[in-house]
């Protein structure tokens, strides 16, 4: 037990010193800034929407605001047979001669990306969901990226939309930490989401590669990967932000996590090819099999904090059930734990901070911790291994998962 | 902010091998410091034990001297029970922390040693002056084979909470001392584990506050505490 425990510890922090490691090393190389002319390749924003009525109006004027050429700009908005207004909202929109509305039955995120797909001709594809608002300047920003011919997608900077709920503040530190996982991960070659919030791709790389499949609810993750493994580069925008929603409730953030984490194991199995492979560098050595771990790693420490717990609530009982008292709190240095185990869980866990101190750089130029942080620290990782056990046993058994 | 991340698939094994070492530094650290603070630890029981070997030392002097003392000189001077009790704490902590087995053994072995000379000089004291001292000689097991051994301890601490002046000397029965084995066959103390060995009468099993206050009645005799906290295994 104590040796499974020092060895997913020593992979944990392993992984968290070497991405700062990367991150350092990037960082004191000084590179000389190439000045790229702007380019303004056609461009064509679809907004796969189901249900979406609150958001879409929203979404489409922030796409409308976009500091971008009008004629290179196409914004295609494909409803998937949403039964509310979602269409009806949408076309209200169509006096833009930007916007274009289709309608089809439902099928799913991928088919509305696909029937996008078949009604342009832009050079670049990107995808908004409609819950995400873009800034004005992300789509100029990203554009510029795909000066680099081998690079077929280019990932953006997401921040969660609106805090208010003290879930959604926690929901804020995990996107800090997520700035600068995915940035560090784009620049190990090894990013393998292209996120549903504006993420763009070379229009010719996803034809090539045959348009968006179902990707077990998680068509981002498979077409990460699938680009990943034709050899094309994934980078990722940390300039060009966009706002997307946070689950307001517990209920929806496990729903939806449970989808995510689901997607990522089913997705690993599919391309288990990747997992190991030097052909893929640090993806395939390092960022595959270690995420992979990390969701039973996840698991484990999650089991054994709950069993010291229950063995420690059971001797309080028990001193309770024979001595009518309970223990009386009280603070003696002497007895403050500095076993090895607990020294090297408190160390992973400033890293951790030193990680989401790193995203909020990359995102916000600011070094400053959300408000959220400590519950994020203390409160936060004990949901997450909720959602890993369930989408492993649902990923075992193959019993699928559903956007909502 | 950063400007955009695009890279290779490539595998720089510097970095790879950078990684490793800061993070093997890390742990050697963490294992320094977890054995630096053991190693403290370890140096404050001792202290505190050469401390209680010096004050037994000293009333086993005093004791030798009664003829030209008063008693009270040397009851008002004898050790306090919370003192042996706290010992007893600590090396029960360390024990359960794993660390060092060899050097809390043998601090173990000490500490029992202690005890049993306390006892005894206590056991004079009490004859030559007339002291009415309450003592229970507790054994116990943590091998595992002794599934009430947790809750008589938690008993005993309760007890020592509520009678300051109680003696308890806890005695881990399985620990290769030779007086401890002495006083084992000396009390007929069987391994039937938790034994109370209340007024030269050994118990076996578990013994509840009301059942040591029926069997000890002499506890009516001694002060109860109004905070004072005191705690044995």
């Amino acid at each position: 037990m104590t040796t499974v425990t020092y060895v997913l510890l020593f992979i944990s922090l392993y992984f968290e010193v070497f991405l700062l490691v990367s991150f350092l090393e990037r960082n004191l190389v000084r590179r000389v800034k190439k000045i790229i002319p702007q380019l303004f390749p056609t461009t064509a924003i679809v907004v796969p929407c189901f249900n979406e009525q609150k958001g879409i109006a929203a979404t489409l004027e922030s796409l409308l605001r976009l500091e971008y050429p009008h004629d290179k700009l196409e914004i295609i908005v494909v409803d998937d047979g949403s039964s509310d207004r979602t269409l009806e909202i949408a076309r209200t929109f169509t006096n833009d001669s930007r916007v274009r509305v289709f309608a089809k039955d439902n099928g799913g995120k991928h088919t509305a990306m696909n029937y996008a797909l078949a009604h342009t001709s832009a050079e670049l594809i990107g995808c908004l969901d409609a819950d995400s608002i873009v800034d004005s300047q992300a789509l100029k920003r990203i554009a510029n990226v795909f000066n680099n011919p081998r690079v077929a997608a280019v990932t953006p900077g997401i921040h969660t939309k609106e805090t208010t709920t003290i879930l959604q503040h926690m929901q804020k530190v995990e996107y800090h930490l997520s700035l600068f996982n995915r940035f560090m991960l784009a620049a190990l070659g090894s990013a393998y989401i292209t996120p549903g919030p504006f993420s763009i791709f070379r229009t010719s790389v996803i034809r090539e590669l045959g348009g968006w499949k179902h990707g077990h609810s998680t068509e981002d993750m498979e077409m990460a990967l699938r680009i990943q493994e034709s050899g094309h580069l994934i980078a990722n925008c940390p300039t060009a932000i966009v706002h997307t929603s946070t689950p307001l409730t517990f209920r929806r953030l496990f729903k939806q996590r449970v989808r995510w984490t689901y997607g990522f194991i089913r997705n690993a199995a599919d391309y288990r090819h990747m997992v190991g492979s030097r052909r893929y560098g640090n993806l395939g050595l390092l960022i595959l099999p270690t995420s992979l771990l990390s969701i039973l790693t996840g698991i484990y420490f999650f089991v054994r904090i709950l069993f010291e717990f229950a063995q420690q609530s059971y001797n309080t009982y028990t001193q309770y059930s024979v001595t009518n008292a309970l223990p009386m709190p009280h603070f003696d240095i002497f007895y403050v734990n500095t076993s090895a185990m607990w020294v090297l869980g408190w160390l992973a866990v400033g890293l951790i901070l030193v990680l989401i101190s790193a995203g909020s750089w990359i995102g916000t130029g600011s070094k400053q911790l959300p408000k959220g942080t400590p519950l994020f620290i203390f409160f936060y990782c004990f949901l997450v291994p909720l959602w890993l056990a369930t989408a492993l046993f649902r990923a075992t058994f193959k019993l699928g998962v559903r956007w909502r | 902010m950063m400007d955009p991340a695009i890279s290779e698939r490539t595998a720089r094994l510097r970095t790879y091998a950078v990684a490793l070492l800061i993070t093997g530094l890390i742990f050697a650290t963490a294992f320094y410091a977890s054995n630096y603070f053991n190693e403290r630890r370890v140096a404050d029981i001792r202290a505190a034990q050469d401390d209680i070997s010096t004050d037994i030392l000293s009333i086993e002097t005093q004791f030798d001297l009664l003829q030209e003392r008063s008693c009270n000189d040397v009851a008002e001077n004898t050790i306090l029970p919370s003192a042996l009790s706290s010992l007893g704490n600590q090396l029960s902590y360390m024990e359960a922390q794993g660390g060092n087995v060899a050097e809390v053994t043998r601090l173990k072995r000490l500490y029992s040693l202690l005890e049993i000379k306390d006892y005894l000089l206590m056991k004079q004291l009490s004859t030559k002056c007339k002291l009415k001292p309450v003592f229970v000689l507790y054994f116990y097991s943590n091998k595992g084979d002794c599934t009430d051994c947790q809750k008589q301890g938690y008993v005993l601490t309760a007890l020592a909470q509520k009678y300051p002046q109680l003696r308890i000397y806890s005695f881990d029965y399985n620990l290769d001392v030779s007086a401890l084995q002495t006083l084992i066959g000396v009390d007929n103390v069987e391994n039937t584990l938790p034994a109370l060995v209340i007024n030269g009468t050994p118990h076996y099993g578990l013994q509840m506050i009301p059942d040591i206050e029926k069997i000890l009645p002499q506890l009516a005799t001694l002060k109860k505490a109004t905070s004072t906290a005191t705690s044995t295994r």
